[in-house]
């Protein structure tokens, strides 16, 4: 499969800010991919410079077999962006807005009728006729989208698309990046895990300008994620914690909310079957034993640190 | 239609649709209006002002020569002033306000957006000139009785030339300079230092310095010679544009 991202040392510095230190980033053609980050660990930077806004200081982008520096208007004619907070001309509507997005892509008029409506449709601004600079933060976020896929792009490239939207209007885009898998490749950037995991199939985590971990999700869980058991007793929890950090299937043991007791296990099974019999050993009365993976965001705790959280 | 053209018509729309409609139209058709009528009556005015203090001290009486005066001095300072301070903002409001990202993520190149902006303001200026110096003629052949045109026309378009230089003047400096005041500060600077570049003979004669006085003496009706300081300010204009597409082109967005 070819890449429709391709990064090669990519580096940008602002005076003696590195924000982003030699990313190298591949990004497989028809994917859903999601670049997640804390705040500030570059991901619009990382957006400015496949979109061609900013010039890398010394590494190199590939956008669609193209040289992003020298392509041009080839790149641009393939891609469509949605940047993290959109800004539009006030006095248009969204149908002119569309229609003049349109217009800069060169695309006909016949064709451009039926895509302006149903982009409108899918951004529920139909027979909106108010002027842009009237709208909303979250409908501005959906004529950003619309705007986007404009010229059916074979790459969209998207930062924080779900940071303005209501929980309806999120459950529609994510559904809709959802749908464009295998037709488009999708790039977003963003710092809900919640999004991540609904909707792609291949995630790099950023941080502090470097790329440290890159990866489909399933496979990223596997490398990084282990097993857990979360323990609630009616009482005697600390020293029901210390004799289970003494058994050989636990790995680590830490307390939770609500006095829970997290233990980090190397053979979930052999910790479901010990647990209740050493709980039942001690008489104490067991409300909740769970077993579990460890999610994306624990991946993501604790690869990018507590620090900044 | 390609980006360059779909992007010039915005511009075009966005002058219609704003606020920029009303400003520098507004300004420019006021003066044009005005000034006839206040140089045909300036000696009745400062008599009734001055009173008795004038003495046996009598005011030359107006032609329409005066009116011509009127329209150029207000083209000079007033309307290129105004044409500083408006167009101070001609490319960072868009960087600002995240337009610039709109449009130029889609296959538009910075210098077209650059350019498609000095041409269409440019032409915008030519209109507001025409219309400006039309209003001035026809009023100041109704209030002089006679108004031949060859001065008041050389002079305006002589002084457009001058606009057009500071149309490019300002789109360069506002992708240099992001506060649209800062830029406007230095367009005003840029204005006096050719107002005193015009003192010294040669450069008045050979460079753009020339623009900045020639107009009032072509509006006096004198024969002055305009090739070389219009062809110099083209030829400058030209390069301003090419420097402000360049510049924005290396310019993080």
């Amino acid at each position: 499969m070819n890449a429709a991202i391709q990064t090669t040392a990519l580096t940008k510095t602002y005076g003696d800010k590195r924000a982003l230190d030699a990313v190298d980033l591949v990004v497989e053609e028809g994917s859903v991919f999601g670049f997640l980050g804390p705040n500030g660990a570059g991901k619009t930077t990382m957006l400015r410079l496949l979109t061609g806004l900013a010039c890398p200081t010394s590494g190199s982008v590939q956008i669609l077999g193209h040289d992003v520096a020298s392509a041009g208007n080839a790149v641009r004619a393939e891609v469509g962006f949605l940047p993290d907070v959109p800004g539009f001309y006030d006095w248009m509507t969204a149908e002119e807005l569309l229609r003049f997005a349109g217009g800069l892509f060169g695309i006909e008029r016949r064709v451009l009728d039926g895509r302006v409506e149903m982009l409108l449709g899918l951004a529920g601004l139909s027979g909106v006729t108010k002027k842009v600079g009237g709208y909303s933060r979250g409908m501005k976020q959906r004529l950003g989208v619309a705007q986007a896929l404009v010229n059916a792009p074979k790459l969209l490239l998207l930062d924080e698309p779900t940071s303005a939207l209501d929980p309806m209007g999120r459950k529609d885009l994510l559904d809709m990046l959802t749908s464009l898998r295998g037709r488009t490749t999708v790039f977003f950037s963003t710092h809900i895990l919640d999004d991540v995991e609904r909707v792609c199939d291949t995630v790099a985590i950023l941080d502090r300008g470097r790329v440290v971990a890159q990866a489909p999700i399933d496979e990223l869980k596997a490398r990084y994620g282990v097993q857990k058991v979360v323990v609630e007793v009616t009482g005697g929890a600390d020293e029901l914690a210390a004799e289970i950090g003494r058994q050989t299937w636990a790995t680590a043991v830490a307390r939770g909310a609500n006095g829970a007791i997290e233990v980090t296990v190397a053979d979930v099974g052999a910790a479901q079957r010990g647990i209740p019999a050493i709980v039942a050993a001690r008489q104490l009365g067991l409300s909740r034993l769970e077993a579990g993976e460890m999610g994306l965001e624990e991946v993501f705790v604790e690869l990018v640190g507590g620090e900044q959280r | 239609m390609n980006g360059f053209a779909v992007f010039a018509r915005k511009e075009a729309r966005e002058i219609l649709r704003t606020w920029r409609i009303w400003v520098l139209p507004g300004i420019l058709v006021f003066f044009a209006l005005i000034g006839p009528v206040l140089a045909r009556f300036t000696p009745e005015i400062v008599g009734a002002v001055a009173g008795n203090q004038l003495g046996g001290f009598t005011l030359p009486t107006p032609t329409y020569l005066d009116a011509y005066a009127q329209w150029v001095k207000n083209l000079s300072q007033i309307a290129l002033f105004a044409l500083i301070i408006i167009y101070g903002s001609i490319v960072s409001a868009e960087s600002r306000s995240g337009t610039a990202v709109l449009v130029l993520t889609k296959p538009v190149s910075r210098a077209s957006f650059v350019i498609a902006k000095v041409a269409v303001h440019s032409v915008f200026l030519a209109t507001l000139v025409v219309i400006g110096t039309l209003l001035t003629w026809g009023l100041t052949a109704v209030v002089f009785g006679t108004a031949p045109g060859s001065a008041l026309w050389s002079a305006a378009l002589v002084w457009l030339v001058l606009g057009v230089l500071f149309i490019a003047l300002m789109t360069l400096l506002s992708v240099l300079i992001g506060s649209a005041a800062g830029a406007a500060g230095a367009g005003l600077g840029a204005y006096a230092l050719v107002s005193i570049a015009a003192i010294w003979k040669p450069l008045e004669r050979y460079s753009p310095a020339g623009l900045a006085t020639q107009p009032a003496s072509l509006a006096a009706g004198k024969d002055v010679a305009v090739l070389w300081p219009v062809l110099t300010s083209l030829v400058l204009a030209v390069a301003l544009v090419a420097l402000a597409a360049w510049a924005f082109r290396r310019r993080d967005l």
